[in-house]
């Protein structure tokens, strides 16, 4: 301002000197960049439209009372009250997802690394192997696998009649309330697919002449996965472990389709998604429903950061 | 979550779009087509289809396009949709969620179209009041239905049992279900269904004991004493094997696919009469219609007649009087009732079930022969049930499977359940 205020009359002022460069700059940039935007444009549409907007009516929503029917009424931190002192299906939920959350992820990764490795091994037809353990994964959101794992896991079920081939008769493992959670798990775990594939690109960046050194040294195989594989594979690791983790919070289809709905038996596969849709579209409380989401963000929040602080003490970046 | 839309629907509905575009807006457009929304099987949607298209012949101009989905998924499509100010014109709607969508300004209002658009005279008077909420019409019933018990005959047979009568008591019943169990015929088979967590059987079971499962200003209708009786009874029927164990009932969703007698687990299980017909498609042996049991011989039966489901026209339709005379076409239309058949239930109106009547398959018969015998076994219909019964179902279920589980005894199952739907309610 001061400036602006000693610049001789005539002169062009440094602000609109700067003004007019500025301005210059953003119309190349904006010519430069157009086409860009208007390809992105279909995805700002989308991100605005149909993922931020949501949310934010979602944050509003959750502190009203809504039945879809009428319009909210504002309860203020009513919603979040009852969740935290008198929801006993809240806790029910919580633990089930946290259960599942506990034992799917690590078993997923180890055996995603395990498979990859094997795969990593110059196998002929690679590329054939790498599509059909893939595969899995593409199929397992489908509702159609969700109910050929019911068939399976069913008292007269495949896995029953393999157990009946040693002489164990097995329960009916998805419609008991000690076992079904983890034949959920167990669903999760064989659609290992997408994290291997990233081991297997991340096996593939070790450099080979570790190895070579390593067993001129006379290492054995397991201390060369011990302490070269594994520590190199750390980036890795954490990226699979914090997106697996992420999405087994957000675990919904095979628990709707296999309980249909109920979260049964006695709220053994009451996933924490399961119970926020029976709030929302079986008894109409969307507005307790959003709190349950925003729930859910802050814990998937807490936990990926929990992540991120703990990496730096065992994630090793080559460079 | 899985949209069913036929070919013949798909084109339908492009047909409209196209004709929509070629038209423009036009408020005459609007006036000359209908949105329908329903619940059910392909069957049900291919014999409402073309109950549309008889209409639409009768009535040139006229566009009318259909949507159907299962149960589960129907429910939260619709309140999206009356939420999104985007209802269909005619909604199926059922007695559970009548009073919650009248109430919250949903639904139109239809007694100032009767009886000159919409003519009712002929109907069972209790199922119009059934249709009604505080005194409007807000739902024209499309069949009678009554809860049932479902028989494998042949199952019962091959065991040397007796089928049951109109007069068997839950006693004897057990008594049955555990010789055909002990008899062993067929691998996995057991007697009955466990139905402790079932509500239209435990609803049965209080209204022949004087209860009711909720009162008519929306209470709990039952105590604690009653509903640990009736756990315990499963209980004692689970220990005799005179039904399935819990880990056999678990695997029923609750619908006809999943039920232990459509599975081959029970030779006996619990049903609606409605569903008689697709029971029967998916179950080789011969089946068969029966009441729920008696507790006592000489007690009254808890059956009703319920409306099976309604047709309403959304408040929010531009097209309210056309849907009117869609939804009379659809009941009083002989053409069209005989295109239904039983499927949605037995026709309310008296002509109509004549109609019916004579043309009706053997497993049509059964269900109209099943409804219309039930006799002293039948009684008023309940008040529609309030706000969180849905909740309330879930909650019975819940119990009977930690009862059913071991995890509860039956005293504390019965208390729990009396704590939880009192609960419930409260919070609305």
């Amino acid at each position: 301002m001061s400036n602006a205020m000693r610049t001789p009359a005539g002169a062009i002022s440094v602000e609109r000197y700067q003004g007019a460069v500025a301005e210059g700059r953003l119309r190349r940039l904006w010519n430069a960049n157009a086409p860009g935007y208007l390809f992105l444009l279909p995805w700002l549409v989308g991100f605005f439209g149909l993922t931020l907007g949501p949310a934010l009516i979602s944050l509003y929503l959750s502190f009203t009372d809504f039945d879809m029917l009428q319009s909210p009424r504002w309860v203020g931190m009513a919603n979040y009250v009852r969740i935290a002192t008198a929801d006993p299906k809240f806790s029910a939920a919580m633990d089930v997802t946290l259960t599942y959350v506990v034992f799917s992820v690590p078993f997923k990764l180890t055996f995603a690394l395990l498979v990859a490795m094997a795969l990593n091994r110059g196998l002929r037809g690679l590329t054939v192997y790498r599509a059909i353990f893939y595969l899995p994964s593409l199929l397992g959101g489908s509702v159609a696998i969700a109910v050929l794992w019911r068939q399976l896991f069913a008292s007269d079920g495949l896995v029953n009649a393999a157990l009946s081939q040693f002489g164990i008769e097995g329960p009916s493992w998805i419609s008991h309330p000690n076992y079904s959670i983890y034949t959920l798990v167990a669903l999760s775990v064989w659609q290992f697919g997408s994290p291997m594939i990233i081991f297997l690109a991340g096996l593939r960046q070790i450099p080979q002449d570790m190895y070579e050194a390593a067993s001129l040294d006379g290492a054995s195989k397991f201390r060369q996965f011990y302490k070269i594989t594994l520590p190199l594979l750390t980036p890795v690791i954490f990226f699979n472990a914090v997106v697996q983790t992420i999405e087994a919070f957000k675990a919904f289809t095979p628990a709707f389709i296999i309980s249909g709905g109920t979260g049964g038996p006695i709220n053994s596969t009451l996933f924490y998604t399961l119970y926020l849709y029976q709030e929302a579209f079986g008894n109409f409380r969307m507005g307790y429903a959003s709190a349950l989401a925003w729930i859910l963000v802050v814990i998937i929040a807490i936990f990926t950061a929990f992540s991120f602080l703990t990496s730096r003490y065992w994630v090793h970046y080559d460079d | 979550m899985t949209l069913r839309v036929n070919r013949r629907n798909f084109v339908a509905g492009g047909a409209a779009l196209l004709s929509l575009s070629a038209l423009g807006t036009s408020a005459l457009a609007q006036e000359k087509r209908l949105r329908l929304l329903w619940w059910g099987s392909q069957p049900r949607a291919d014999r409402t289809n073309k109950v549309s298209q008889l209409y639409q012949t009768k009535n040139p101009g006229t566009s009318i396009t259909g949507e159907f989905l299962g149960w589960g998924d129907y429910w939260p499509r619709l309140a999206t949709q009356v939420a999104g100010r985007n209802a269909p014109d005619v909604i199926q709607m059922d007695y559970r969620y009548i009073v919650q969508y009248a109430r919250r300004g949903a639904l139109a209002p239809l007694e100032s179209y009767m009886p000159a658009k919409l003519n009712l005279d002929d109907f069972d008077k209790a199922q119009i009041e059934g249709g009604s909420v505080d005194g409007h019409l807000y739902g024209v019933s499309l069949g009678a239905n009554s809860a049932a018990t479902v028989l494998n005959t042949t199952a019962f047979k091959e065991a040397g049992v007796d089928l049951p009568t109109q007069a068997t008591t839950w006693d004897e019943f057990a008594r049955m279900g555990a010789e055909i169990t002990k008899a062993g015929k067929r691998k996995g088979m057991f007697g009955i269904a466990d139905g402790s967590g079932a509500e239209p059987l435990f609803e049965n079971w209080l209204r022949q004991r004087g209860k009711a499962l909720y009162t008519a200003d929306g209470k709990i209708g039952f105590g604690v004493e009653d509903a640990s009786e009736w756990y315990d009874m499963w209980a004692k029927f689970r220990e005799a094997g005179a039904c399935v164990p819990a880990d056999i009932q678990a695997l029923d969703k609750n619908d006809i696919e999943t039920n232990t007698v459509s599975l081959g687990k029970s030779a006996a299980g619990f049903a609606h009469s409605n569903q008689f017909v697709a029971y029967q498609a998916m179950n080789k042996d011969k089946l068969a219609l029966t009441n729920y049991m008696r507790v006592k011989p000489d007690s009254k039966g808890g059956h009703y007649r319920k409306p099976s489901m309604f047709f309403s026209v959304s408040a929010q339709s531009k097209a309210i009087d056309l849907a009117v005379d869609y939804v009379n076409f659809f009941v009083k239309n002989p053409e069209a009732v005989l295109l239904l058949d039983v499927e949605r239930g037995i026709p309310e109106s008296a002509a109509m079930r004549e109609v019916v009547a004579t043309k009706l398959d053997e497993n049509g018969k059964v269900a109209l022969a099943y409804v219309s015998g039930l006799g002293d076994l039948a009684g008023k219909l309940p008040p529609p049930p309030p706000a969180g019964a849905g909740e309330g179902e879930l909650m019975l279920r819940n119990i009977a499977e930690q009862v059913g589980f071991g995890q509860l005894s039956p005293a504390d199952g019965g208390k729990q359940l009396v704590t939880e739907i009192t609960q419930i309610l409260a919070r609305g």
